[in-house]
């Protein structure tokens, strides 16, 4: 009998529920604690230099003061004046004019010189160092390349307007003008780098969809709109939701080329927040502009990952 | 060297419960293998005594010690995974000897016990190698050098033959057993593959949706699967199940299915629990392995069939014959005259048959006898 | 050259008894046409991206003066090294130099430690609170600089004197830089397309989780933190706001804020101007053209990390 209890009884447990919870509890947090270890020395500059500030940005648009002396509380002050300030109003709406000029005559050109390099193979490489050049320049330099560009006397732009017999233009006093030499300066800059993108989108389209279609029958122009795109969609999607992000933020070469002038005509959004904290010392309009650029880009940001996950759940439905 | 005992193991992911109180006891020295398809919990078994993964409740005791609070490493196991996981960066050498450096045992060891290994594994040729190098046999034998270098209480196998060829995978099979035979270390061995389970396991535990179905020797198993799930598991081609009615008749019982009628004396039927199992519902599963029907002309009795496809593999030839209002299979001798659309009549020796009750279990009491040849009830149609 | 399957389409629902020759012929005419006028695009584009670095060597080597003549002269007749030498000897260019070679090279080292311990821990380790907490780093990816650069200004300049940051000091320029989100998730991601079974396998040997990480995860992340690199030193080498901002004294300034004060003092000294634009950019470009295969990783990785 008792060598049948024993058999019996081999896999009778040691431990009480009890036991077992704090035990296996104590285990887990030992063997956690090492994880901990290796996240630390990133987010100690995370919390100080990047979660913190959010909120201390947030808390200083209620204040004035705060950069040379201490900040004193003044409620909503801040965002009524720049709610009327037409300098603001004016610089979004540059900004805006600025980004949407600038994306999609980049993202033309891009797609273009992408498709003509993913098609003619040969030489492409010289092709794609060339265009990638002007990325290794910072903006403040690209905005004193182009200052040779666009200068009145000795500018390329207007020593071709003089030899074709044209009279000189001052692009710098002419607001429109002087916005669009800043659409073209980040154009140029940022040109290799959507064609490399863009390129490499290209590339990742399947080879064997479109033998699949080219087995189907569609002609080269068919497949381009029927799968190639449709494939680069997401991608698209995601290059332009980064493309708006970053060229909301356009300062560089506005502070190179222009300073926000003439008359306002070329200031941004970050411009006038940067003008205000640290040029005019009226750093409570600053602070509140601050709060208003992160609000635009965090709706910007939620509206285009509801547009991709949206997309995807509507893929995964399909 | 140890034996393991895994004892109501509880593992679950998010909701889904991958290994459902599976208790299992591997003798000291034992070759034990997991099997079942993919996603029945075998991997989590292996993983949860190696420590990758934690149990949710249950206890595993590896040569007399609790072992679900200790760090994988004292554990003292090693495991080869389905990959090899062999580091890409080092040579064969260093592989091997990774386990002992990080222990900080002495150079003169390490190399002494680097060299056993590889001389155990017949890779000292390979040791200033790197991984990318190997072929999927060279590596495979890598990863278990790098097992044995630490001489381990036990070793755990996650399907270590799956990515090697058919070929490789059948002389590796030979090793491995050879290689078991020659150190004797307890090893619990996960894999989908039948023939592998069969041929190198001394236990085979057959496992489903997380719950352990069986286990014993692989002749156990195959001769007396427990329920419907080991039974059509194990064997290629499957074992065929008829829906059939199970009555009591004169002391002994008899199935009733379409065109066959089964008499089963007590010796293959006779658990007391019979007789409630019938007057629940007697809706019963005649089981039968292919190999165990014969194939006769048409109006001699039996099963009457028609046959539908042919499928030779050589030694064999598989026939799927429509009969007993399901398709059958047979497996039978290759040089049979059988063509599409024969009639025939299908026997077989009714002691061969298993009963499945109603919820799946396996209602017969023993195995059938080996070796007996003398039918213990003759079949009746 | 189209390619041949390129060629095969147009010929694929060609009739039985079509001219082929003469269409072939004739699409091969037409093909060459454009494919002529495609390189032509090409090849315009390349100059545009060039052009404006070359045409701005000829300034640089003339007197400032001679920018004004008509006709304008495209080559000096003289070569006039004068301006570079002006560069060197009246601005702070060698200090701006180490000072921006300082400050990138200190950011990147430091966030290819801290991102890569971080990302492996995201990637690889289980403990409380990890999805939380990565949810955390993410949402933060967007956050522009100019968005926070008040308070982190307010804290660098309040800092107490014994942690030697503050404004125009080196530490307080680099550390607000070194906590890229980015980075973390470029690192975790790479990390977690490694084998699964390779972390595991250590474990099992008995290495330690930093034994893991430092024998085996760094050796196989090589490429991913040669891209990171390049990336970060390249995102600090542009950086401008910042340094701006931090650096008030000429002799803390970075390339691009030296560089960029030269407008105000050099007004009209364009010579001045363009050689220091030209010394900007020759080092970085032929930094480029040996290591160019990993500039063009480096600034994808920026972009395709989803």
């Amino acid at each position: 009998m008792s060598a049948e209890e024993t058999e019996a009884a081999w896999n009778r447990l040691t431990l009480s529920p009890d036991q077992f919870r704090r035990a296996s509890s104590r285990y887990r947090r030992r063997r956690g604690s090492a994880a901990y270890l290796f996240i630390l020395p990133y987010f100690i500059p995370f919390l100080a230099f990047l979660v913190v500030p959010v909120f201390w940005s947030i808390w200083l648009s209620f204040n004035k003061g705060g950069i040379l002396d201490s900040p004193h509380f003044v409620g909503l002050q801040n965002w009524r004046e720049i709610a009327g300030d037409t300098e603001l109003t004016g610089s979004i709406k540059n900004t805006a004019i600025y980004a949407v000029e600038a994306i999609l005559l980049v993202f033309t050109l891009a797609l273009l010189l992408a498709l003509l390099l993913n098609r003619y193979r040969k030489g492409s490489n010289v092709f794609k160092l060339a265009l990638y050049v002007p990325l290794l320049a910072p903006a403040v330099l690209v905005g004193l390349i182009w200052q040779f560009v666009t200068n009145y006397d000795f500018g390329l732009f207007n020593l071709i307007l003089t030899s074709l017999g044209f009279g000189r233009v001052n692009i710098f006093g002419n607001g429109t003008l002087a916005l669009l030499t800043i659409v073209f300066a980040e154009v140029w800059r940022g040109l290799g780098f959507w064609t490399l993108y863009f390129l490499a989108s290209l590339q990742s389209v399947p080879e064997e969809l479109l033998d699949a279609a080219r087995v189907d029958g569609a002609k080269g122009v068919q497949r381009f709109r029927r799968v190639t795109i449709p494939m680069l969609r997401p991608m698209l999607l995601f290059a332009a939701v980064i493309a708006i992000i970053a060229n909301f933020q356009v300062f560089d070469t506005v502070y190179v080329l222009t300073q926000g002038g003439p008359y306002q005509s070329t200031s941004t959004l970050v411009w006038f927040i940067w003008k205000r904290l640290f040029q005019f010392q009226q750093t409570g309009q600053g602070y509140a502009a601050a709060v208003l650029l992160l609000g635009i880009i965090l709706v910007l940001t939620a509206i285009s990952f509801w547009l991709l996950g949206s997309r995807r759940r509507h893929e995964r439905a399909a | 060297m140890a034996d393991i005992l895994i004892k109501h193991l509880v593992k679950r992911f998010g909701k889904v419960e991958a290994v459902s109180d599976v208790s299992l006891r591997i003798a000291d020295g034992e070759f034990v293998v997991l099997l079942g398809p993919s996603g029945c919990g075998k991997s989590t078994i292996l993983r949860a005594v190696a420590g990758l993964e934690d149990a949710d409740s249950g206890e595993i005791v590896i040569g007399g010690r609790l072992v679900n609070f200790i760090d994988p490493v004292k554990r003292n196991v090693a495991m080869v995974f389905q990959n090899y996981a062999l580091y890409p960066h080092m040579t064969v050498f260093k592989n091997i000897a990774f386990p002992l450096q990080i222990a900080k045992r002495p150079k003169d060891e390490i190399d002494r016990a680097v060299r056993r290994a590889a001389g155990i594994l017949a890779l000292e040729e390979l040791l200033h190698r790197y991984p990318g190098q190997l072929s999927g046999g060279q590596r495979q034998r890598v990863a278990l050098a790098r097992a044995i270098v630490r001489e381990p209480d036990a070793f755990l196998m996650d399907e270590p033959l799956s990515n090697l060829d058919a070929q490789l995978r059948i002389q590796t099979r030979l090793e491995l057993i050879q290689l078991h035979a020659r150190l004797g270390i307890t090893t619990m061995y996960v894999t989908h593959d039948q023939v592998e389970a069969m041929t190198m396991g001394h236990r085979i535990a057959v496992m489903s949706n997380g719950v352990l179905q069986q286990i014993g020797t692989p002749q156990d198993v195959y001769r007396r699967p427990a329920n419907v799930f080991v039974a059509t598991f194990l064997g290629a081609p499957p074992m065929n199940l008829i829906d059939g009615a199970l009555e009591s008749a004169d002391g002994a019982w008899r199935v009733r299915a379409q065109d066959a009628d089964v008499l089963l004396s007590t010796d293959v039927l006779s658990t007391p629990e019979l007789e409630q199992e019938i007057a629940g519902h007697s809706d019963v599963k005649l089981g039968l392995r292919p190999e165990h029907i014969r194939i006769g002309e048409a109006g001699q009795g039996g099963i009457p069939g028609r046959v539908r496809f042919l499928e030779p593999v050589g030694s064999d030839l598989y026939l799927t014959v429509e009969a007993a209002g399901t398709t059958v299979q047979v497996r039978t001798d290759p040089d049979s005259p059988a063509q599409p659309d024969d009639a025939v009549t299908l026997h077989f020796d009714p002691w061969r048959v298993h009963v499945f009750g109603a919820d799946g279990h396996n209602l017969r009491r023993d195995a059938p006898p080996v070796g007996s040849e003398t039918p213990l009830v003759q079949a009746a149609s | 050259m189209a390619a041949p399957g390129a060629a095969l389409d147009d010929f694929g629902g060609a009739e039985a008894h079509a001219d082929y020759a003469g269409a072939a012929r004739r699409n091969r005419g037409f093909r060459a046409g454009k494919s002529v006028a495609s390189y032509l695009v090409l090849v315009l584009f390349a100059l545009i991206a060039v052009g404006p670095f070359v045409y701005l060597l000829s300034p640089s080597l003339r007197q400032s003066y001679e920018l004004f003549t008509y006709p304008p002269q495209w080559i000096p007749h003289t070569v006039y090294w004068g301006n570079f030498g002006r560069v060197l000897h009246e601005t702070s260019y060698y200090r701006w130099g180490l000072n921006t070679f300082i400050f990138a090279t200190a950011v990147t080292l430091i966030t290819l430690v801290l991102d890569t311990l971080a990302g492996y821990a995201f990637a690889r380790l289980r403990f409380a609170g990890r999805t939380a907490l990565f949810a955390l780093v993410i949402s933060t990816l967007m956050i522009p600089t100019a968005a926070i650069i008040a308070p982190l200004y307010i804290m660098i300049s309040r800092l107490p004197a014994w942690t030697h940051a503050g404004v125009n000091t080196y530490l307080g320029l680099i550390l607000p830089m070194v906590c890229s989100p980015l980075g973390v998730f470029m690192m975790r991601q790479f990390i977690s397309t490694l084998p699964e079974g390779l972390v595991e396998a250590a474990r099992l040997d008995g290495a330690s989780e930093f034994q893991i990480f430092r024998r085996i995860v760094l050796p196989l992340i090589k490429p991913a933190i040669v891209v990171l690199g390049i990336f970060t030193f390249m995102m600090q080498w542009v950086n401008f706001l910042w340094p701006l901002v931090i650096t008030t004294t000429d002799s803390m300034k970075t390339l691009t804020v030296g560089v960029a004060s030269l407008q105000g003092q050099f007004v009209t000294d364009w010579g001045v101007i363009s050689a220091a634009a030209v010394m900007t950019m020759a080092p970085v470009i032929v930094v480029f053209l040996i290591f160019q295969r990993w500039f063009v990783q480096a600034s994808m990785a920026g972009a395709l990390k989803q």
